[in-house]
């Protein structure tokens, strides 16, 4: 029985009105799947439910003698137990695929969604949020797709039985078609307080982990400074109210446990008694008796199917509702290619004109009336150092890591052109920002070099250029399995085995890989020493020649390369110039670079 | 079917795992601890159980009195047996249960607090050169995991032994002829089980690696939000958490397979032989007069109902084995020795002496060759040099984080590695990037570096680094909630905080490595006030990225390539001329 391929090469686009309606949707895209699933389960629980009469005939054929008899009922409990075996595989099989299925095809639109959202996600919605969906929830709502088959096997067995049992015998089938869902509903009264102490264990046990996450993470200011007993104390505390909500829900849980064994247990007795009245009187004979008595105790499993599913609704209805809000968000800040023909908003009209030669245009910042040559380094000094960032907001038509500080500004320019009319991909093909916090992503260093780029700066040039020869040694002693070539060397999550000037020479590496018409630079070098960063300023210099690139610095070392140098005082351009001109002219600028205090101007 | 290839790449653990030794004796040491409460659990469970043995046997009594022609009478008789067997059968199994999970949450309790207690411990040159991520992983996902074990896998598993036993001794007490007949699978699912195991673990370990990764691709591509935009990397990620989906796939595709296509066949189907064979040879021997109907039917039931334990035996032990290789994780972190330090050694002075000191990473690989210094009391040293030439190396043997290789640094005559950690860092402390904001009060913040310090105290730190305005500002005072839930202090509020704390722990000397270097230069500005004043009458050594600190300085080393090369005054240093010179002249390019 061939399994549908996943990933699937088009996850689709969900049903997002309700948590109820997405869950449909998702089982619905995998329809045969679910038919086969209960399908299977339907003749694995049918074989499993007629075993006990194949062994009540056999006892009574064994009671009055009749060895054919019994061979034949033998004979026919092997058959069922060959076709349960099968069913048993084949039904695992399909189950946990739709399981597969439904939390990779959650998990590819989440994916597409958050590559999709970019920037925009952090201001729309909580991170966190989407990582939980991502992780935590898609096993609930794959865990409900998974057993909706299941609970409708369970079902279809369920009224199967009893019309078997109906027509044999009135009263004890009535007691099956009633009893079953007498005892699936028993268990339900329990079912909310248990849900109610286990989410309060669940939050102080998510709160103590966080307690013990963070201690550790502090670890080495604590072991540097102090405070161990403190922290280990406010721990121990955490940690014994776990213990204590823990125990509250073991209470319930051995309750329930108590109880799913007595309710069933009586029900199979009551069965069993009334079975063994009617072979009193001759209705039935004893080996009827002993089928009664295992088909009661078979309901167990169709019993166990419905409470699971009824569980994983619960479960899968909260995570359910969390993939919908998450899924539904839309980015607001850009016109995309799908809205902008029908819907363009009144703040931003879409210029959908084809952007030519963006290497050959300047890049002009009405804000400040800051103006970048074309195929120039333009270094730019902020005389205020709040402005700086949104500045390179600007530029790049908005971009930034966390909250965009120039948010509401209009944007650059870019030959005439505003950067954030234009579609995003145009914007940030032409502009690169390369903001202060750029995030390395995990993988080889050949991947971290796999992005678009123009093919003219090989990998080797840019690490040069950012002069990154002990990155590669560290990447290589933290990666034994690279074989010492620096390109397979890995690179861990967020570079954390990095320093942070390593981290910065390796981002900065990577922006002039992409090798974009023009490249924004802000503060690139800000965690380098001093001789590092005096050599990095010469390799960009020399790389990006002839192409156009921003530097905002404050480091004489860089602005010293700079074809021209700009100060941004109070929100304007102030003064023009190169370094040298500036420091000797300018006496704002020299304050701004040098971070001379007034002291150190008199004393100097 | 074969195992797919190994994609996700088992990352080298820097701290070390606990050997199956090690393991067992803590094991032993709980287990010790918790004696009672086990033996009260596994008692409470065996009454139950054995009480849940009296339905098939009543069942066999009626079809024994009933197929030689009994009366109501008995029947009433043995319902009422049977009902007293299942009240007793609930309340014992639902009592173990409650026993069981008293004692799963103590035992729980235990572990992760005897972890924490280790790790609070370890010594600081091993959380230096390993780094928090491995413990942080341990204090969460590790705990999480033996919670999952020590919760459901170890109750479940007791319980089915115990259950197992005492359904194959009432087997044999029926009869022993229908045991062994009953028995017919087992060689079959022993085969299948030793065949099943071997192969098991490592692919559900490989498989939950793989699972793990998805997740990991997403949450960066969700983090790095803005860099994947600028970039234009969405498509690219798109891709990749595909991509990742396929090798989880392929992995459950295969455990898939281990479980569907050969071990629960392998299972099932001598649960079907047994189950026949009990009935049809059973019924053999009853024609033939060896057992009697009653007994045959009891058997049956019996063999019908041995698949319970044995089933949660099978689903349970790989939970077991998760567990076992957290549990080791977790027992690692004992194994750490702790270096030998003298309780009676004490510093005679404040002057911090390296002589001749060797150090490295790894045995034959240097990174300091031959360094001495000397930092008198008071004096201002900056090191300065290029990435990677030892600079900070060099800052953490001089504050006693690691033990040279060769050489000695000394404190006041007195070797630094030779005294405890706790003394040390009353003397020495190390100022780095590294401004953890814990989760708590604002308070509790500061009370780590003097626990008995009043409130007063406290708010003289804040002041004393320029926090009071931002911090009359807040809300709460010294009750506000920081760090992730709580207010968001920003880096160079961070930054004063990690002063602060050490305006209150009061060491006489800093090493300063790259303390503002992470913050926007547009905001460092403010913070080196702060810094200044904590500053003030203290021994400092500060590695210096910013050329304008070296100035600052009484003595600049220069260091490279692991050795001292420049060593001076700011003035010598420019009269030598050398490297120090010629970036000093390219920093202040003025033309002046």
């Amino acid at each position: 029985m061939p399994l549908a391929r996943i990933p699937l090469p088009d996850p689709g686009s969900p049903d997002l009105r309700s948590p109820g309606r997405f869950l449909a949707w998702l089982a619905r895209s995998q329809r045969r799947g679910q038919w086969m699933s209960m399908l299977w389960g339907t003749l694995f629980l049918g074989c499993r439910s007629a075993v006990p009469f194949c062994i009540g005939a056999g006892i009574q054929a064994v009671v009055e003698h009749r060895r054919g008899e019994l061979w034949a009922a033998g004979a026919a409990a092997l058959a069922l137990g060959v076709l349960q075996t099968v069913a048993s595989s084949l039904w695992h099989r399909q189950a946990v695929w739709n399981w597969i299925h439904a939390a990779a095809q959650t998990r590819q639109l989440v994916a597409r969604q958050a590559s999709e959202l970019g920037s925009g996600l952090v201001r729309r919605i909580a991170t966190g949020e989407m990582v939980a969906v991502s992780s935590g929830d898609v096993e609930k709502i794959g865990w409900f797709v998974e057993t909706s088959s299941r609970c409708a096997a369970a079902l279809t067995t369920w009224l199967g039985l009893s019309a078997v049992v109906l027509y044999r015998e009135p009263r004890l089938g009535l007691a099956v078609l009633l009893g079953v869902p007498l005892l699936a509903v028993a268990v339900w009264p329990l079912l909310g307080p248990l849900e109610r102490r286990y989410t309060r264990q669940r939050e102080l046990g998510g709160k103590a982990a966080e307690l013990a996450a963070d201690t550790v993470a502090g670890l080495r200011v604590l072991r540097g400074i102090g405070g161990e007993q403190l922290f280990l104390d406010r721990y121990r505390a955490a940690s014994q109210q776990v213990r204590r909500a823990a125990v509250r829900t073991a209470r319930t849980s051995s309750l329930m446990q108590a109880q799913q064994l007595l309710l069933p247990g009586l029900f199979i007795l009551g069965v069993t008694w009334y079975g063994a009245r009617l072979v009193v009187s001759g209705d039935i004979g004893v080996g009827e008796l002993v089928a009664v008595y295992g088909a009661g105790a078979s309901l167990a499993w169709p019993l166990m199917l419905i409470g699971e599913t009824a569980e994983s609704w619960t479960a899968a209805r909260v995570a359910a509702a969390r993939a919908v809000r998450v899924l539904s968000v839309t980015r607001d800040d850009r016109p995309t290619p799908d809205t902008m023909a029908d819907t363009p908003t009144e703040t931003a009209p879409t210029d959908t004109a084809p952007l030519s030669a963006p290497e050959r245009s300047d890049l002009h910042d009405p804000v400040t009336g800051l103006t970048a040559a074309a195929g120039r380094l333009t270094a730019v000094v902020c005389g205020d150092p709040d402005q700086a960032g949104a500045l390179a907001a600007r530029l790049g038509g908005h971009v930034t890591g966390g909250a965009d500080p120039g948010a509401g500004e209009p944007s650059a320019t870019l030959g005439g052109r505003e950067l954030d009319r234009l579609p995003l991909a145009a914007a940030r093909t032409a502009v690169l920002v390369h903001d202060k916090d750029p995030v390395l992503l995990s993988g080889t260093l050949a991947e971290l070099f796999d992005v678009p780029r123009s093919g003219a700066v090989d990998p080797g040039r840019a690490l040069a250029a950012a002069c990154a020869d002990d990155v590669l040694a560290a990447l290589l002693d933290a990666s034994p399995d690279a074989g010492g070539d620096p390109m397979r060397a890995r690179i861990t999550e967020r570079g954390r085995s990095l320093s942070g000037g390593q981290r910065q020479r390796l981002a900065l590496a990577r922006a002039l890989v992409v090798d974009p018409p023009v490249l924004v630079l802000d503060e690139p070098t800000s965690a380098v020493d001093s001789h590092t960063e005096s050599r990095i300023a010469a390799g960009i210099a020399e790389l990006r020649r002839g192409r156009s690139t921003v530097v905002l610095a404050t480091s004489p070392l860089l602005l010293d390369r700079a074809d021209q140098v700009v100060l941004i005082q109070d929100g304007r351009v102030a003064a023009r110039g190169t370094h040298r001109e500036l420091m000797h002219d300018e006496p704002r600028y020299r304050a701004v670079v040098t971070r001379e205090t007034t002291e150190d101007q008199v004393t100097a | 079917m074969r195992a797919p290839e190994q994609h996700a790449t088992r990352t080298t653990a820097l701290l070390p795992v606990g050997s199956p030794a090690s393991v067992r004796r803590y094991l032993l040491l709980l287990a010790r601890r918790h004696r009672a409460g086990f033996g009260t659990a596994v008692g409470l469970h065996a009454v139950g159980a054995a009480a849940g043995l009296v339905g098939p046997w009543v069942l066999g009594e009626v079809v024994q009195n009933l197929s030689t022609g009994s009366t109501d009478a008995y029947i009433t008789r043995a319902v009422l047996f049977y009902l007293a067997a299942l009240l007793v059968q609930s309340l014992f199994t639902g009592l173990s249960r409650l026993r069981g999970g008293i004692l799963g949450e103590e035992i729980l309790a235990d572990l992760r607090e005897d972890f924490l207690v280790r790790s609070v411990a370890l010594p600081p040159g091993v959380l230096e050169r390993a780094g928090t991520g491995d413990l942080v992983s341990r204090a969460t996902t590790d705990v999480d995991r033996l919670a999952t074990t020590v919760r459901d896998a170890v109750p479940e598993l007791s319980v089915a032994v115990v259950s197992l036993v005492l359904m194959l001794g009432a087997l044999f007490a029926t009869s022993p002829l229908l045991a062994v007949t009953a028995l017919i699978g087992t060689p079959i699912i022993a085969c299948g089980c030793r065949w099943y195991f071997r192969r098991a673990p490592q692919a559900y370990r490989d498989e939950s690696a793989a699972y793990a990764a998805i997740n990991t691709v997403l949450a960066e591509t969700v983090d790095a939000g803005h860099t994947v935009e600028a970039l234009r990397l969405g498509p690219e990620r798109v891709e990749l958490t595909d991509r990742r989906i396929g090798q989880w796939v392929d992995w459950s595709r295969y455990t898939l397979w281990l479980r569907a296509n050969v071990f629960f066949p392998s299972i099932d189907f001598p649960y079907a032989l047994s189950l026949v064979a009990t009935l049809t040879l059973g019924g053999v021997y009853t024609l033939h007069g060896w057992t009697t109907p009653g007994q045959l039917t009891t058997g049956v039931l019996y063999a019908q109902m041995l698949t319970g334990p044995i089933d949660l035996i099978l689903r349970w032990y790989d939970e077991i084995q998760v567990g076992q290789a957290s549990m080791a994780r977790l027992v690692g972190v004992r194994e750490i020795p702790d270096p030998e330090t003298d309780e009676g050694l004490r510093p005679q002075g404040r002057e911090v002496r390296a002589d001749r000191v060797r150090f490295g990473y790894r045995e034959g690989a240097d990174v300091l060759h031959g360094i001495s210094l000397d930092v008198a009391p008071g004096a201002r040293i900056a090191l300065v040099g290029p990435s990677g030439a030892g600079k900070s190396t060099l800052g953490r043997l001089l504050a006693g984080i690691y033990t040279p290789r060769a050489g000695e640094v000394t404190l006041g005559g007195a070797a630094l590695s030779g005294m405890p950690p706790e003394r040390v860092r009353s003397e020495v402390a190390l100022v780095n990037q590294e401004h953890h904001v814990f989760v708590g009060t604002l308070r509790d913040n500061l009370r780590l570096a003097r626990p008995d310090a009043d409130d007063q105290e406290l708010r003289g730190a804040l002041d004393a680094v320029d926090a009071d305005h931002w911090f009359d500002a807040l809300p709460d005072g010294l009750d506000t909630a920081v760090g992730s839930g709580g207010s968001q202090l920003t880096p160079p509020q961070a930054q004063q905080l990690a002063l602060a704390r050490l305006v209150l722990a009061d060491p006489h000397t800093l090493v300063l490595d790259e303390a503002t270097s992470l913050l926007d230069p547009r905001a460092a500005r403010h913070l080196e006030r702060s810094l200044a004043k904590v500053l003030d009458g203290r021994t400092v050594v500060a590695i210096a990225h910013r050329l304008h600190t070296a100035h600052d300085a009484d003595l600049i080393a220069v260091v490279e390539d692991g050795r001292i090369t420049e060593h001076g005054t700011h003035d010598a240093l420019l009269t030598a001329d050398r490297a120090y010179a010629a970036l000093w002249q390219s920093w202040r390019s003025d033309g002046t």
